[in-house]
């Protein structure tokens, strides 16, 4: 059965593939977050294989098993790939973990991928913020910014849920995927961002992924104390005593000595609310 | 000395500790776990935000917590 797609967001769609097509070669900084495959896929459609190149950023803040996933996408639609180390976690002003520590992380970035453009003789630089991001507390679009990396997604007024559509209109297995911030946005501001906490967040992730979670999940780092956040849906079956006792020691075994259940469940940019950096 | 929104909780039938740890509150079960339904569950929130939390989670396994706590 062919997938109907709304025509708005069709109509925008079609606005992109115009501003790819006029500029001819792009970078597109890739995740293989839904954002991301998804301009990735369009610019190789638009300006062929010759033209593009996607380039993942790789480093401890990034969960293995992501870079895998999104070098699996790339290879399985013939997305010319790159992968770049970044080493933002051995910059102190990163791992001191302010408020404004994804300007950190994306100027390292940029600042990486902006003259690799240059020498790829690629035209165009560009980000997957959509059009619901430029909204929210994002300090790594300043960055983008600085370096002259285009939005085009947000730049056409895409929004998440058009993006959904439209990836499962191409086939795309990221349609449904969870969004999947980096592992420091489970740390709050303040408590230093180092390898060893993010890979604690990491094996305690996978550890509840491998219990059968599905769906949004976020481990948040507190010290000594893991707080789990969970699709509200689900939160009662996992307070039930058995599943609760498997979810205990999934988290311990990552290294937590306290786990918490936090009962409202997953809130994107929790930790903002927490630290009263956006309101509740 | 206990938290004031402990002495709230209890007379709602949620027996635990308060720990505040800024805006979040981590409620530990005084018998090792909490029974919550889904109906207390969004009581124990309505009170806790009622306190002035933005964020409220519920130890699981507090016995078994690899160290003493203060």
């Amino acid at each position: 059965m062919e997938l109907t797609v709304d025509p708005v967001a069709a109509a925008k769609e079609t606005r992109l593939i115009e501003w790819l097509r006029s500029r001819g070669s792009v970078l597109v900084g890739y995740s293989g977050g839904v954002d991301s495959t998804y301009l990735a896929h369009v610019a190789r459609e638009v300006v062929g294989r010759e033209h593009m190149v996607a380039v993942l950023g790789r480093s401890a803040s990034v969960p293995a098993h992501l870079s895998d996933s999104s070098r699996s996408i790339a290879a399985e639609h013939d997305i010319p790939l790159h992968v770049v180390e970044t080493t933002e976690v051995s910059d102190p002003r990163y791992a001191a973990n302010p408020v404004n520590r994804c300007y950190f992380c994306k100027s390292v970035l940029w600042e990486t991928l902006v003259p690799m453009a240059r020498q790829l003789g690629l035209n165009v630089v560009v980000d997957g913020t959509n059009a619901d991001d430029v909204s929210e507390y994002r300090p790594g679009a300043k960055a983008a910014a600085e370096q002259g990396v285009e939005s085009p997604l947000a730049g056409v007024g895409l929004t998440k849920e058009e993006i959904r559509t439209l990836s499962r209109a191409r086939g795309l297995p990221t349609w449904s995927q969870p969004s999947a911030p980096c592992l420091a946005s489970r740390i709050p501001y303040g408590m230093e961002v180092t390898v060893e906490r993010l890979g604690q967040v990491e094996r305690a992730e996978r550890a509840l992924r491998d219990l059968g979670i599905e769906g949004d999940l976020r481990v948040r780092h507190h010290g000594d104390l893991a707080r789990v956040e969970l699709g509200e849906s689900i939160i009662d079956t996992w307070l039930e005593p058995e599943r609760s006792a498997m979810l205990v020691a999934a988290v311990r075994s990552a290294g937590f000595a306290r786990v918490a259940l936090d009962l409202r469940g997953f809130r994107s940019g929790s930790l903002n609310v927490l630290e009263g950096v956006v309101a509740a | 000395m206990s938290h004031p929104l402990e002495e709230r909780l209890r007379q709602d039938g949620i027996r635990c500790r308060v720990e505040a740890r800024d805006r979040l509150a981590v409620l530990i079960p005084d018998d090792g776990a909490l029974q919550l339904g889904m109906e207390t569950r969004r009581r124990a929130i309505q009170l806790v935000r009622e306190a002035g939390f933005s964020h409220v989670s519920v130890e699981l396994d507090p016995v078994g917590a690899a160290f003493p706590r203060d």
